[in-house]
């Protein structure tokens, strides 16, 4: 026969088809509902895994191309920076209590996500979707790997990043992500993916990404800025699976919608108590701020976000429960985690400070409406303390919220002048809340919630009972040297002392 | 709500009060005075008289806000699990029916120099 | 920045993270290290998954082999995710040399009509086997225990879909888009891949990572790609004249060359590590390997006829030989 004659032209789209979702077939040694024994228990309902488009159609050959290329480039910067002494480039070493949080907080959540996501790439039952699964769980183990080494050079010369393998486990406001990414890999596969790969990466991603890389950009951290901009090509992929997923499984089912309202509704509250560590980042943790997150949110969250709901609108999809909660505390969250932050800076492994005057009238011109009302004052107070020879710690450690595991430090919606606390009683038991948005996610799934471990109790139990100095060890701290104010730490002495070497005429 | 789950589900919850070694948690909070950034958690035995509790474990934690030194424990309105209530300063945590972290709330109008600007 | 920094040397304060100065010693650690130890979360896992309350997040104890320390399954190749996609990328350029070279060339076109069938009848309906064998992979990554493993699980995962892929596109030459739907047809309702596919599928169904590792990387894909690769392949249809096929199968060859070092290494630590280890790596693996020699044997016979059953215990000795040497007897 000849060959040549019978081929057939196939398209794009034919042909990644059958490059993938062509390979699988229908069981029948084994029931299906035992090869994929995870994808029905959710009640979402799919009646056909063929109407999944696939957001980017990239073979595994190409996936290979593209990627290396992108490391070459990626890893010849960090190379360079490394030997160059790059991180004298930096505005100043106060700059890298970002990156402390980031490499303890973020980097393993990519590597849970990687995880998750492989889980997924496993149950879901349609190959589509499984394929752009597994191409995301490569993706996220390259962020966790890229981010440590990128920063394995900052670690050598500076402190608070050598332990955060420990700190991942252990240290109480790592909780917040660790528990955040517990709870998406505990949840069936598709509540993973509306939880990362819609909530997370579609809708809050660039209010994480953005800011982190742009102050990277700002504050002359070459290294972080690489990475950041080489995963972004990756997070551009991320967020198109992440819409398709939300938009594909609303279009299976109308009995879909409500329960993924529901998921939207928990991952949005649980999203934004991560993100105020972002804010607290933009608006007080850069020497030199890229915008205020007051700004960040208005461009990524009221406009971008609006414009989302608005298009799933369609669907029945509303804007998440206790978005109204969420704008109301836009203009206070950074300052009141910025001054807890500062007042137990003698247990976390970066260094707080008090702002500048010149921060103060930048926060005060951003936040023209509760800076100088509501927080001036106290970090006034904070000064005249310091000033005094007393610098002010709150050795009273806090009582911490039983889903987002923050300390219960946010002001109710309507008045800043008052913590809002949130109780309820389950079996006995008593659980308290830093918000309504967390006490309903804790009333939706109450045995779940109350698994939680949670580091300030978990601290009076044993073995520690409540023995500071033992727990300091367990979670790697040096005292002194990790922990504590910026001003007058090894970091700043250091950094000034290399600064000038490296900037000093012969 | 039961979790949706592929088999029964059940949550230990891990900070029970047997956990704590013969201690309990008792959160103490001091309404508007957020110099202090989140209610604070005591871990004390439940034998202990709520005057020792407030003044030897609570009060010294208290010292950088400058109304401190006028705060008085029988001046003010107390909430006990979100209920108007009166403590028995001479009595101990559990003869004040203060249960695992049952949450104490002191309000104390007029105590509000960090406020002034408000 | 606009400042200039002069060269000037600065002495580490510390020479690595601390959970790798533990484990190697005060020194710098590799790149390697970095990107493999420790970096699952291990403690204080807040949930029990709702998938499987019984089950931890991370759980060691759903497989019966035992380790005192996951970390150990290292990987020879020392591949994480850089030296991993580089290494792919460079073979892929391979590939598609390869692929052009045939197509440009019109090899495909000359190759007998008998060999041509050989070819589709054996390969094309493997690229679902490698499908099963890119789901096993998934599943190790996603639920074995330590990066170490399971991050070259995640990798042999996407090889496999890669397999599959190359393994379409070679049908897609060959034969057209006739060739892959007859593959498909032959996979699903053809007597002689049936025992394959009921391999696979039953390994869709096993739950232990460890034993599905042996089952697939060890036992089906060990004694599969020599002997569709080397044997079939590269001496059976060459030696007819048609190293055009052999040539698209390059990957496939170079690839199991490679990763055979890997599942070795993870094997020979993991029966190192204690007799139970040991007799449950045995026993697994003489459960799935005659299996695997029924699964495999009726797929040879199309392409060696009568000769099979002595090919295929030749083949079935060297992988004894193979596991024997990595401390587990058979």
């Amino acid at each position: 026969m000849d060959v040549k004659v019978t081929k057939k032209k196939l398209s794009l789209k034919d042909r990644y088809k059958l490059l993938t979702r062509d390979l699988g077939w229908q069981t029948t040694y084994q029931p299906m509902d035992k090869v994929y024994p995870y994808v029905t228990f959710e009640g979402i309902k799919i009646h056909d895994w063929e109407k999944w488009e696939d957001p980017f159609r990239l073979t595994v050959d190409a996936y290979w191309k593209y990627q290396a290329e992108k490391e070459r480039k990626l890893y010849a910067i960090i190379d360079a920076h490394a030997q160059n002494n790059g991180h004298l480039n930096i505005t100043d070493a106060s700059y890298l209590t970002a990156l402390k949080l980031f490499l303890q907080a973020i980097s393993p959540g990519e590597y849970a996500a990687s995880k998750g996501f492989a889980r997924a790439g496993r149950e879901f039952g349609g190959i589509g979707t499984q394929v752009a699964c597994q191409m995301q769980a490569l993706d996220e183990i390259r962020h966790a790997q890229t981010q440590i080494h990128a920063i394995s050079n900052y670690n050598k010369f500076y402190n608070g990043f050598h332990a955060f393998a420990d700190q991942r486990d252990r240290i109480w406001y790592n909780t917040v992500p660790r528990s955040f990414f517990d709870d998406a890999m505990s949840a069936g596969p598709f509540e993973f993916l509306i939880a990362i790969s819609f909530s997370f990466e579609y809708v809050l991603t660039n209010l994480l990404f953005v800011p982190f890389m742009s102050g990277a950009a700002y504050n002359g951290d070459m290294s972080t800025v690489t990475f950041g901009f080489s995963a972004q090509s990756d997070e551009a992929r991320h967020m198109t699976l992440g819409l398709e997923s939300i938009k594909f499984i609303l279009e299976q089912d109308p009995a879909n919608v409500p329960i993924v309202q529901k998921w939207i509704d928990k991952w949005f509250a649980r999203g934004m108590r991560l993100l105020s560590l972002v804010a607290t980042m933009m608006d007080y943790m850069l020497p030199k701020r890229v915008m205020s997150w007051r700004e960040a949110w208005n461009i990524y969250g009221v406009e971008n976000g609006s414009a989302l709901f608005t298009d799933l609108a369609r669907y029945g999809i509303g804007l998440p429960k206790h978005w109204d909660d969420v704008e109301k505390s836009i203009d206070h969250i950074s300052h009141q985690v910025q001054m807890a932050l500062y007042q137990w800076s003698f247990g976390t492994s970066f260094h707080s400070w008090i702002p500048s005057d010149e921060d103060m009238a930048w926060l005060s011109a951003k936040y023209p409406e509760t800076f100088d009302k509501y927080y001036r004052p106290r970090w006034e107070n904070i000064k005249k303390l310091k000033a005094a020879g007393t610098p002010y710690a709150n050795f009273g450690l806090p009582k911490l919220c039983q889903v987002c595991q923050l300390p219960c430090l946010f002001t109710e919606p309507d008045d800043p002048t008052s913590h809002c606390q949130r109780e309820t009683e389950y079996k006995g038991e008593k659980y308290h809340f830093c918000s309504d948005g967390c006490q309903h996610v804790f009333e939706n799934e109450p045995e779940k919630y109350v698994q939680a471990w949670l580091p300030m109790p978990g601290l009076f139990q044993e073995p520690l009972k409540g023995d500071i100095g033992a727990w300091m060890q367990w979670v790697g701290l040096n005292p002194g040297k990790d922990t504590g104010d910026y001003d007058g730490s090894e970091d700043q002495l250091n950094f000034a002392a290399w600064r000038t070497q490296a900037t000093r005429n012969e | 709500m039961p979790v949706t789950s592929t088999k029964p589900y059940v949550g230990i919850p891990r900070d029970h009060v047997t956990n704590f070694c013969g201690k309990q948690i008792v959160f103490v909070c001091w309404d508007q005075h957020l110099l202090f950034a989140a209610p604070m958690m005591l871990v004390v035995e439940p034998t202990m008289l709520l005057k020792e509790l407030f003044d030897q474990v609570w009060k010294p934690l208290l010292q950088a806000d400058p109304d401190s030194a006028a705060l008085k424990w029988d001046q003010g309105q107390w909430l006990k699990s979100n209920q108007p209530w009166t403590p028995n300063l001479e009595a101990s945590i559990a003869a004040n029916g203060i249960g695992h972290k049952e949450q104490l709330r002191l309000k104390t109008p007029g105590l509000d120099t960090l406020w002034a600007a408000v | 920045m606009a400042i200039e920094l002069r060269t000037v040397t600065i002495k580490p304060r510390r020479q690595a993270y601390d959970h790798l100065v533990r484990r190697f010693g005060d020194k710098p650690a590799s790149r390697y290290q970095e990107a493999s130890y420790d970096i699952q979360a291990a403690e204080n896992l807040h949930y029990k998954p709702t998938w499987d309350p019984g089950q931890d997040l991370y759980d060691t104890k759903i497989t019966k082999i035992i380790m005192q320390d996951w970390y150990a399954l290292k990987d020879p190749r020392q591949f994480y995710y850089n030296t991993y996609t580089l290494t792919r990328a460079r073979q892929q350029e391979t590939a598609e040399a390869n692929f052009n070279f045939v197509e440009s060339r019109g090899l495909a076109d000359m190759l007998p009509d008998a060999l041509r069938d050989v070819a589709l009848n054996v390969l094309v309906p493997l690229r679902h086997a490698a499908w099963g064998a890119n789901q096993s992979n998934t599943f190790i990554c996603g639920y074995g225990y330590g990066t170490t493993l399971t991050q070259a699980c995640m990798y042999h995962a996407m090889d496999n879909l890669g397999i599959a892929q190359y393994l379409s596109r070679l049908g897609l030459l060959l034969g057209d888009i006739d060739a892959l739907n007859a593959g498909k047809e032959a996979w699903l309702n053809g007597a002689a891949w049936q025992p394959l596919r009921r391999y696979v599928e039953d390994c869709l169904v096993l739950r232990d990572p460890i034993e599905l590792f042996v089952a697939q990387n060890l036992a089906l894909d060990g004694l599969l790609y020599p002997l569709v690769y080397e044997c079939i392949v590269d001496r059976h249809l060459s030696a007819k004249g048609g190293s055009a096929v052999a040539m698209l199968c390059q990957f496939m060859n170079d690839w199991f060359d490679e990763t055979r070092k890997w599942v070795d290494a993870v094997l020979k630590t993991a029966a190192s590590e204690s007799e139970h280890n040991r007799d449950t790596l045995a026993q697994w693996a003489r459960h799935w390997i005659d299996r695997a020699i029924a699964a495999v044997s009726p797929i040879v016979e199309q392409a060696l006829g009568a000769d099979t059953g002595k090919v295929v215990q030749e083949y079935v000795a060297a992988l004894h030989a193979r596991i024997q040497k990595n401390g587990i007897p058979l």
